[in-house]
């Protein structure tokens, strides 16, 4: 290897890092303000289709779970809290799945929805689907409980995504509602703060 | 120059998709043929995206190729090829957030992918430009031709449905064959069809001199 040979690779990486690196910062700068508006737009969307009566929907806070931060909000009308929205994780087959519950004041489901899973594409994902999340609605914190046998008083699991299943709903949501529950009577209901 | 730089561009186009098709022909990149094919509409999205990422790399090495050192040319392509797939990443990312949610992991994957390597050391790095987008249009088409035989298979037979549509499998009351979405069920999926492909071929294929 000669010395022409040295230089000529050292100008080669120079190059290619100079002008890839150019072009993935011109890339990402141009794509990032779109990524940042469409996780806002998302946040507000999925708040708004879990309350879509609730007029506003103030942030209260923060809670812990599975060491993930999640926040938890009021769902208000006229000034008047009428329900809450969390979010809680659930631990699941192959990932933490991040679900969003809404909750009346008598801390009962009203909706679930799963923001993001990466469970079994094919398998355990279908708890994603309306077909599964619907079987929670109106259940409160001791009926939450994914049950493999047919069941309307409890969760009826979904075959083949039984671990995905119980992690939405023994882990995920039943969590979520016992928090809510417990913080609410603490601070007293309809306690609303803005932070 | 070798002697593909004489076939046209049409014919280039052809040799991706039906002679050296990547899944089918050479069995490269496997992975993600298993990996992201359980429904339809993610594994047309990820061949779009092998696609695009195929075209530019072919562009930018044949447009390097008198530039770049024989000694290091291999981390040079793989340094251009992670740049054009970060790129892909990020622009899916902004423009069709819900299709990356699902394929997004498997988007970073197609740096590991050996056919795109492959196909800038043994086409592109020897060929002009025209030709090697050529190249890379046909071979990324191969792949995505591939990728969406196999998740149509799987998601009709694994699912009953097709593009996550209504499914039809239930209106005549069968069963979805649950084995066909699991890891297993894409073996038997690209397995199947790439015996189909190469009977189909070896029949029909051979008899036009392009192939």
């Amino acid at each position: 290897m000669t010395g022409k040979d040295i230089l000529k690779i050292t100008l080669n990486l120079v190059v290619v890092y100079v002008v890839g690196g150019l072009i993935l910062a011109i890339v990402h700068a141009n794509t990032s303000p779109i990524r940042f508006a469409n996780k806002v737009a998302a946040e507000k969307a999925a708040l708004n289709s879990m309350m879509p009566e609730a007029e506003d929907t103030p942030l209260l806070g923060v809670w812990k779970i599975h060491d993930k931060e999640a926040k938890y909000y009021a769902a208000t009308k006229d000034g008047k809290t009428i329900g809450y929205i969390v979010q809680s994780f659930g631990k699941g087959y192959s990932s933490y799945i991040n679900t969003l519950i809404a909750v009346g004041r008598d801390f009962k489901v009203i909706k679930v929805k799963i923001l993001d899973q990466k469970e079994t594409p094919g398998l355990g994902d279908v708890i994603e689907e309306v077909d599964f999340t619907n079987r929670l609605i109106g259940k409160d914190a001791e009926h939450l409980k994914a049950l493999k046998t047919d069941t309307t008083e409890y969760v009826q699991a979904v075959t083949g995504a039984t671990i995905s299943s119980r992690a939405v709903t023994d882990d995920a949501v039943r969590n979520g509602v016992d928090f809510i529950r417990n913080k609410m009577k603490e601070g007293g209901p309809g306690n609303v703060r803005r932070k | 120059m070798s002697a593909e730089n004489e076939l046209s561009n049409w014919e280039l186009i052809k040799n991706g998709v039906l002679k050296e098709n990547t899944i089918f022909k050479l069995a490269l990149s496997l992975c993600p043929a298993i990996a992201v094919t359980t429904k339809l509409k993610d594994g047309f999205f990820m061949g779009l995206a092998v696609v695009f990422v195929q075209v530019m790399v072919n562009l930018t090495v044949s447009a390097m190729r008198k530039f770049i050192h024989p000694r290091i040319r291999l981390p040079i392509f793989m340094l251009i090829i992670s740049g054009w797939v970060t790129v892909v990443n990020l622009l899916m990312d902004a423009l069709v957030p819900d299709v990356y949610k699902n394929v997004g992991l498997y988007i970073q994957l197609i740096v590991a992918f050996a056919s795109i390597l492959a196909r800038a050391e043994m086409f592109a790095s020897k060929n002009k430009i025209v030709p090697s987008m050529f190249d890379g249009i046909g071979m990324g088409l191969g792949f995505l031709v591939a990728l969406i035989f196999v998740s149509m298979f799987r998601e009709a037979l694994g699912n009953g449905t097709i593009f996550a549509g209504t499914s039809f499998a239930m209106s005549i009351g069968a069963k979805p064959l649950l084995i066909m979405v699991l890891p297993a069920g894409g073996f038997f999926a690209v397995g199947l069809l790439m015996a189909l492909f190469n009977w189909l071929y070896t029949r029909y294929g051979t008899k036009s001199h392009a192939g």
